[in-house]
């Protein structure tokens, strides 16, 4: 006769709401992980899928994406004439809060050259990728536009011609690709009423500063800031050639910071994702700290519960071994049920959460085993109790 | 004269299913020290129904547990079905082996084991006793039979009445055949009525079987059911005189 299951039987409601509870505890522990690993490979996602062996970046700066990096537009073809460089293209990488597909929404916006240059999105799951200089877009699933949507940034209306799924910058929002001139619109161009109020500011200016308005009018355009700047140079070196003395010939002739992928990848883990995943990690420790408490309470509260009924199971002759297996194997249904629930829940839940989430096999196996031998560990707590109860608790009223 | 008295607590021993002599129970220890049990000496015979009465702390709980073997004594002999289970200190045999096999609990709250049903109650006795389930149930089955509890063999505790219940505590009580059997109050938390056919099972069960039932009880109404008295008052039991009936 199996004890434990026939307690669990005759409280199978309260059982499963504990199983519940504790499931739904385990499961924010299994999404913790899945954020853990997530923020690691959202952040380094564009890096790895941009398929480019070198960043060029502005000196000094570890742009693109840890720190901002403007370069002249041209630079890409000073870069392209370094021996050694099959192909080089301009690059914009940079984030913006607008109203898109019927919701304001953070998403990172694209620049690349569309006729055959770097920087592109990687897979296209619909549609093609962008052909046309002007007014195409090809857009992540997340954003929640649709294949043909047409949608309006700034001043001008585009198409979404292409989707991608799971393409996102470091935050985990998701990417839409234009080609680099529109890109270029949308980051520095301004819309009709804010030039006009620019150009009336600036003219003021030059007239208070004694030029004619004739004069003004015609030095304006030469004070405007221009848009002909992009983040960064990507870099494909031809085959065989020395990376070490191509990058030390950009960094010396053009006075520009090269990254490899792999320093441009080191770059955002120990800069822009070390705090998040050290924030992470720590929030994940503690939930599995709390987690196992819980537990521990649980089942010590389910032995204290029939610590009378262990007493005289114990006074009739019952072994220390019986006593035990009623407390432990309780302690293993719950662990595995509950384990087994927050695994469910993570399973349904997984595709509708905000943020990616990346489960790794051997890291639910890993925090399973932490559960169960935590679980056990925290067992022993009702055993030693249920093992130091004297039979003697059974006798009188 | 001195030898004529040990061929008779020989005999006696013996004749006896349960011999308990000079027994002694000290807590504390120097100023403190209490002595709960003063120089206690008996036997039950098999089929005898032993009544314990005493108030309140008059050491008749204490005699109990020493005598159920789930409290060591401070010094005395206790023998039990022939073998000498305390002399001066525990005799080395397996103390809650011998009590699964040997003898039977009765309790005053009944104590059934709440998540099993009546059935199970009784037949988790004998499987700790290491008999197989399927044997384990059918003996249940035919124990509660015996009590006139088959129709409830299904039934959880909450919902029996007390006198099933003390039934089935009977029924787990028997499981093992034991020799002994040892009950704590077992009819004060039953009506006259009830309390009078427990007693009447007990009796029955004590004679059927030639189980010596050793109980502990101030239930005055059910007196005239044992076949032997004992009064423990201050840890001493002033009347040893059996009330044969």
């Amino acid at each position: 006769m199996d004890l434990a299951i026939k307690d669990v039987q005759r409280h199978v409601g309260k059982f499963i709401a504990t199983i519940i509870g504790v499931g739904l505890l385990m499961s924010i522990v299994l999404i913790m992980n899945g954020i853990y690993q997530g923020n690691t490979s959202d952040g380094i996602w564009l890096i790895d899928n941009t398929a480019t062996d070198l960043w060029v970046v502005e000196n000094g700066r570890g742009g693109p994406f840890n720190e901002q990096s403007r370069i002249a537009e041209e630079s890409w073809e000073s870069v392209a004439a370094i021996p050694g460089i099959e192909k080089a293209s301009p690059f914009i990488s940079y984030t913006v809060q607008r109203s898109l597909a019927g919701r304001e929404q953070h998403f990172t916006i694209i620049g690349y050259d569309v006729f055959g240059g770097l920087g592109g999105p990687g897979r296209i799951v619909a549609g093609k990728t962008i052909t046309q200089a002007h007014y195409e877009a090809v857009a992540d699933m997340k954003t929640g536009l649709k294949l043909g949507e047409r949608f309006r940034i700034g001043v001008h209306d585009y198409t979404v011609v292409g989707l991608t799924r799971k393409a996102v910058d470091a935050a985990g929002n998701p990417l839409l690709y234009l080609s680099l001139p529109d890109a270029q619109e949308v980051l520095y161009d301004q819309d009709n009423r804010a030039r006009e109020r620019s150009i009336a500011s600036e003219t003021a200016r030059l007239i208070r500063a004694g030029y004619t308005p004739e004069a003004a009018k015609r030095l304006l355009p030469l004070l405007s800031a221009g848009s002909a700047t992009v983040n960064a140079v990507l870099v494909k070196l031809r085959p065989g050639a020395n990376q070490h003395l191509v990058v030390s010939r950009i960094e010396r002739w053009l006075y520009f910071s090269v990254y490899t992928t792999d320093q441009q990848r080191d770059l955002m883990i120990e800069g822009k994702l070390k705090k998040m995943g050290a924030i992470l990690g720590l929030f994940r420790l503690l939930l599995v700290i709390v987690s196992l408490v819980i537990i521990a309470l649980l089942i010590y509260v389910l032995t204290v519960e029939k610590i009378k009924a262990i007493a005289t199971l114990k006074l009739i002759g019952a072994s220390n071994g019986i006593i035990v297996r009623l407390i432990l194997e309780q302690s293993i249904v719950l662990t595995v049920s509950s384990f087994l629930f927050a695994w469910g829940v993570v399973q349904l839940t997984y595709d509708h959460f905000p943020r990616t989430l990346v489960l790794l096999p051997h890291e639910t196996l890993a925090s399973f085993l932490v559960f169960f031998i935590g679980g056990m560990a925290s067992s022993l707590v009702g055993i030693v109790h249920a093992l130091r109860t004297p039979p003697s608790l059974a006798l009188g009223g | 004269m001195h030898c004529v008295r040990l061929l008779h607590l020989l005999l006696e021993d013996n004749m006896s299913i349960v011999h308990v002599e000079g027994l002694r129970k000290i807590f504390g220890q120097g100023d403190l020290a209490v002595e709960a049990l003063k120089d206690v000496s008996f036997s039950v015979e098999p089929g005898e129904l032993m009544a314990l009465l005493g108030p309140s702390g008059s050491g008749k709980s204490t005699l109990l547990l020493c005598i159920s073997l789930i409290q060591e004594p401070s010094s005395g002999r206790i023998t039990m079905n022939g073998r000498k289970i305390y002399d001066n200190g525990w005799t080395g045999i397996d103390v809650r082996r011998f009590r699964r096999e040997n003898i039977g609990f009765i309790f005053q709250a009944h104590n059934l084991i709440p998540f099993l049903n009546a059935r199970d109650n009784i037949a988790i006795a004998m499987e700790i006793n290491g008999v197989h389930w399927k044997v384990a149930r059918k003996r249940a089955l035919e124990l509660l039979d015996y009590l006139d509890l088959s129709n409830r063999a299904t039934a959880l505790p909450t919902i029996l009445s007390g006198g099933e219940q003390q039934r089935v505590a009977i029924g787990r009580a028997l499981a093992n055949s034991p020799s002994i059997i040892f009950a704590d109050e077992p009819t004060a938390s039953l009506d006259t009525m009830r309390g009078t056919r427990v007693m009447e099972l007990l009796k029955r069960i004590a004679s059927e079987q030639q189980t010596a039932v050793i109980t502990v009880t101030h239930d005055i109404r059910m007196i005239e059911g044992f076949d032997s008295l004992y009064h423990i008052v201050d840890g001493r039991l002033v009347i040893d005189d059996k009330i044969n009936h």
